[in-house]
């Protein structure tokens, strides 16, 4: 079955995640951006966007570590009793609540986000929209580079070896693995660019105007009312922070 | 220094490799285990090939790449992508890749000035906690008794001199390496070697 995040419009998953965020930022006190932080993932759960909900924790879980011992443990007084004896820093405990929970919601919903983005559905749906097609072109160009030069550096990696290249071992050793696997990429990579720059020039990459999208996703009412709401949301938020 | 970017169809051709670049050179970094990142080299790369506007246009697209598989919470480093291809591009205006030693002080550089603001970004708005090994420096050099300012200044500026330093001093020895018919394709890589 073809999850909510995916079957909607494109433009409506990156509205939610980007409200998301700004809500993040414009929320001032912990509790708040922790009950943002519940609605974040309650909302990718609900979404079928799970996957970008335990990423988000991966991602942040770390940083949470970090922000308690620099911030509550190592913070400024007025200092509080902890559970466990010894003391915690008040206000450190307090920014650490709101920075974290503040990290996990833009790790979270942009983390859920990624989890159902579709490259070439986002291209179609730029191109309905009459996007500037650059940009989406880049976009799309850039995640299929990405999976081919990684292709190319893992079976670069494995030719290395088989001459003798160490990548394990002691630190001197690694850094010596590093120009054999990484300037034959560089190179390939500016030996390609002239050819893909003929292809792209002969299949009117640069010619101006409208562009026909092919197989546009279906943009339904409820996409551009959630859109909408998104909207309203932040602006709602940011009033109320002024107003404050 | 370049000042105007026009979006040619090579250009089209090297902004996604050099976003690749950038991504798989940091995840091989990664796998050998390195204490840097390296995940610039594309971004200095396009600088010196096609000026500062492509550099920090690699840049953005890489910053906003990796976060769809980290996560937006980096964004603001974005910042630094752009100092690097501006740096970059002036040493590639000033012959800065012309020897050995031209590109490590241009790198050292870059390097200082990229890891000043590496800094502030993180104090201002990560508290100093950006994740990784520099916020373990961050930690161990508070719990010495170093002020935060200072331990958060101490991490992001060791760490990104070492970094950067590496990055442009790579990217010196593959522009001399290139093959002269590869390079005359690039008139301001070109530049950047000549004596």
């Amino acid at each position: 079955m073809i999850s909510l995040a995916r079957r909607a419009h494109p433009f409506t998953a990156g509205a939610i995640t980007v409200a998301l965020i700004a809500l993040a930022l414009v929320l001032p006190s912990a509790s708040q951006t922790v009950v943002l932080y519940g609605i974040t993932a309650l909302l990718a759960l609900a979404a079928g966007a799970g996957a970008g909900v335990r990423r988000g924790l991966i991602a942040v879980f770390p940083l949470w570590v970090l922000l308690f011992l620099l911030q509550g443990v190592l913070g400024e007084a007025p200092r509080v009793a902890a559970p466990w004896g010894g003391t915690l820093s008040q206000p450190g405990l307090l920014w650490a609540l709101s920075q974290g929970s503040r990290l996990a919601v833009i790790a979270t919903a942009s983390l859920a986000f990624a989890s159902a983005f579709d490259p070439h559905r986002f291209l179609q749906a730029a191109i309905a929209r009459r996007w500037p097609f650059g940009a989406a072109f880049l976009l799309v160009a850039t995640l299929d580079a990405a999976e081919r030069l990684g292709q190319q550096a893992r079976q670069l990696r494995e030719a290395q070896r088989t001459r003798g290249v160490h990548v394990t071992g002691s630190m001197a050793t690694r850094v010596r693995a590093l120009p054999a696997l990484i300037f034959p990429l560089l190179l390939a990579s500016l030996t390609e660019a002239d050819d893909r720059a003929l292809a792209l020039e002969t299949r009117g990459l640069m010619i101006q105007g409208p562009r026909a999208a092919i197989d546009p996703p279906r943009d339904s009412a409820i996409d551009r009312v959630v859109r909408w709401v998104a909207l309203a949301c932040v602006i709602a938020t940011v009033i109320w922070r002024i107003r404050r | 220094m370049n000042h105007t970017l026009r979006i040619s169809p090579r250009l089209f051709a090297i902004v996604p490799a050099a976003v690749a670049i950038n991504l798989v050179v940091g995840t091989v970094v990664k796998e050998l285990s390195l204490p840097v990142f390296l995940d610039t080299v594309g971004t200095v790369l396009v600088a010196v090939l096609a000026g500062w506007r492509a550099g920090a246009l690699v840049g953005t697209v890489s910053q906003l790449l990796i976060g769809l598989l980290t996560g937006y919470q980096y964004l603001p480093f974005v910042l630094i992508q752009w100092l690097l291809a501006l740096i970059t591009s002036l040493a590639t205006n000033r012959h800065g890749f012309s020897s050995l030693w031209r590109t490590v002080a241009w790198g050292a550089a870059a390097g200082l000035c990229c890891g000043t603001l590496s800094s502030v970004i993180s104090y201002y708005l990560f508290g100093g906690i950006t994740g990784g090994g520099v916020s373990w420096v961050v930690t161990a050099l508070r719990s010495l008794g170093a002020s935060q300012p200072m331990a958060v200044f101490a991490g992001s500026s060791s760490t990104d001199v070492l970094d950067k330093g590496i990055v442009i001093v790579v990217v010196g020895v593959l522009l001399r390496a290139l093959p002269k018919r590869i390079l005359g394709r690039f008139p301001w890589a070109a530049r950047a070697v000549a004596k």
